[in-house]
């Protein structure tokens, strides 16, 4: 069998890989503060004798789109979205620090606040946990402000500031999880200069129209690399019809 | 045969369906006293690791990022958006309306208590004030035959004037509930909700003290849906429908092409 079919199939198992990528994508676009992720294929050349023609797509390195999503105006007290290149620590399953855009927070029944997706949101030191309030306010900074049970709704107390980091100049990562990590278990440093817009949400940065492109470019060239498995198999009739003996 | 970017653009399918339903029904109940959208919040499912960020690559080097395949959306959650509803004079005596926050507490059927913003009420035949399912009201308050004047206080105290008699005459004391976290409160329908080990134990108190709201006699409060906003969330899930719709014929027409053309 002509090598070119091994190339192709791998192709074809590469381009579908892509696909689910569009397709997570494109359901994730109402997901918020979800960022979109980009595959990308390294071309891995097999040395050997005769010709070096066989270049297979692998090594296929991922990474997200950082990109900011729109933000949309919600009026809810406890939705924030971050201005810039600011992500909100939280905690991870495994207790280790990771950091998130997603800025829908709520009140779980343990009193621990956390994201809309349940990861505790870290404070200055550690996660946060709200005592019984009557209302919940965040401000520019990240800082908490609750009216106790019984409080004067006038005099709202502060409890403590949301850590916010930087993305910028660190390696970051996008984990299993959907949150993102430093490179090596590392902890980046609060950052006094983010800010965040109170009673927003930032919507997923998936653009649809540029998924949809990518959508049709795999396609077709997944069947490009159908096509060229025909071929490959046309070769190998026309050459094996060569061998046939002719019958008298 | 299983192929992941069919199964994957399903769970968009799945997401966005559930999405249209929170929405229509947010639509359906834009005249319903007291009632508190819902919103639809999604989260990722987890990603399928096929290389892991870090790993190898060679003797010296290793993967910057790796290969995470996500496995597409899913509903993490209905929440309900408590945000004030604004408030239309009805110029009836038994209607309320809840200014801030606090719930009225009713007493349902089996017993336990029901918590609402709807303060549409009437008087049963014995004189008791009931919501319009019928449903008691906690504490209970009776009104005499032939009373009138009947005048609920900002802070819940029911007053009228009894049959024959000039000076008017305390009949009970409204008292409203309020909860750690509302949004945790669950929807019954009849616009009850109850108490979640996720909304926390209900603190009852006088209306106007203690962070809950004021009470006011002769309104309602409307639903707090915003059809714009609606239609708007309706137009831009109908679009996400569509996209994850187009994936799934897109990727039957990839295994379609291989299966005729091999």
């Amino acid at each position: 069998m002509d090598k070119l079919a091994y190339t192709s199939v791998n192709a074809m198992k590469s381009l579908m890989n892509r696909q689910t990528a569009i397709a997570n994508n494109m359901a994730n676009s109402n997901t918020v503060g979800f960022k979109a992720d980009m595959v990308s294929a390294k071309s891995q050349y097999l040395n050997g004798p005769g010709h070096d023609s066989r270049a297979m797509a692998v090594e296929r390195q991922m990474q997200a789109d950082m990109n900011s999503g729109s933000v949309t105006q919600t009026g809810r007290s406890m939705d924030i979205a971050l201005e810039g290149d600011g992500m909100i620590a939280v905690q991870a399953a495994d207790g280790k620090e990771a950091y998130s855009r997603r800025g829908d927070l709520r009140i779980a029944a343990s009193g621990a606040m956390v994201t809309g997706d349940g990861f505790p949101v870290m404070g200055a030191g550690g996660p946060i946990t709200m005592p019984p309030a009557e209302r919940v306010d965040i401000g520019a900074d990240g800082t908490v402000f609750f009216v106790p049970q019984g409080g004067d709704p006038t005099q709202p107390q502060e409890l403590d500031r949301i850590k916010l980091v930087s993305m910028t100049g660190s390696a970051i990562s996008k984990g299993p999880d959907a949150l993102f990590r430093a490179a090596d278990d590392g902890v980046l440093p609060v950052d006094d200069n983010a800010r965040v817009i109170s009673g927003a949400l930032e919507e997923s940065n998936v653009n649809m129209t540029a998924a949809l492109v990518d959508m049709i470019e795999t396609s077709r060239a997944w069947e490009t690399q159908a096509k060229l498995l025909r071929t490959a198999q046309e070769l190998d009739e026309s050459s094996a019809s060569v061998m046939n003996m002719p019958r008298g | 045969m299983s192929n992941a970017a069919l199964q994957v653009a399903r769970t968009g399918l799945d997401a966005q369906n559930t999405k249209m339903r929170v929405i229509a029904n947010n639509l359906a109940n834009v005249n319903t006293t007291g009632f508190k959208r819902d919103r639809a919040d999604f989260e990722t499912l987890a990603y399928q690791n096929v290389v892991t960020p870090g790993a190898p690559s060679d003797a010296q080097n290793r993967f910057a990022s790796g290969l995470q395949l996500g496995t597409g959306v899913k509903l993490s959650g209905i929440g309900k958006i408590s945000t004030q509803g604004t408030l239309q004079n009805s110029e009836n005596a038994l209607d309320m309306a809840i200014e801030g926050s606090g719930f009225f507490q009713v007493e349902r059927p089996d017993g336990t208590t029901g918590y609402s913003r709807a303060g549409n009420f009437n008087l049963t035949a014995e004189g008791n004030l009931v919501t319009s399912d019928g449903l008691p009201l906690i504490p209970a308050i009776q009104v005499p035959q032939g009373a009138t004047a009947l005048t609920i206080g900002n802070n819940g105290t029911v007053t009228a004037t009894l049959a024959g008699q000039t000076e008017t005459s305390e009949l009970g004391q409204i008292e409203l509930a309020n909860f750690t976290n509302p949004a945790g409160l669950l929807s019954v329908g009849n616009n009850i909700l109850t108490e979640t080990a996720a909304s926390g134990a209900p603190q009852v108190g006088e209306a106007g003290t203690e962070g809950l709201g004021n009470i006011r006699q002769g309104a309602l409060e409307q639903s707090n849906v915003n059809i714009v906003e609606e239609l708007v969330n309706m137009i831009e899930t109908q679009r996400a429908y569509e996209v994850n719709s187009k994936m799934i014929s897109a990727t039957d027409e990839m295994l379609q092409f291989v299966n005729q053309q091999i």
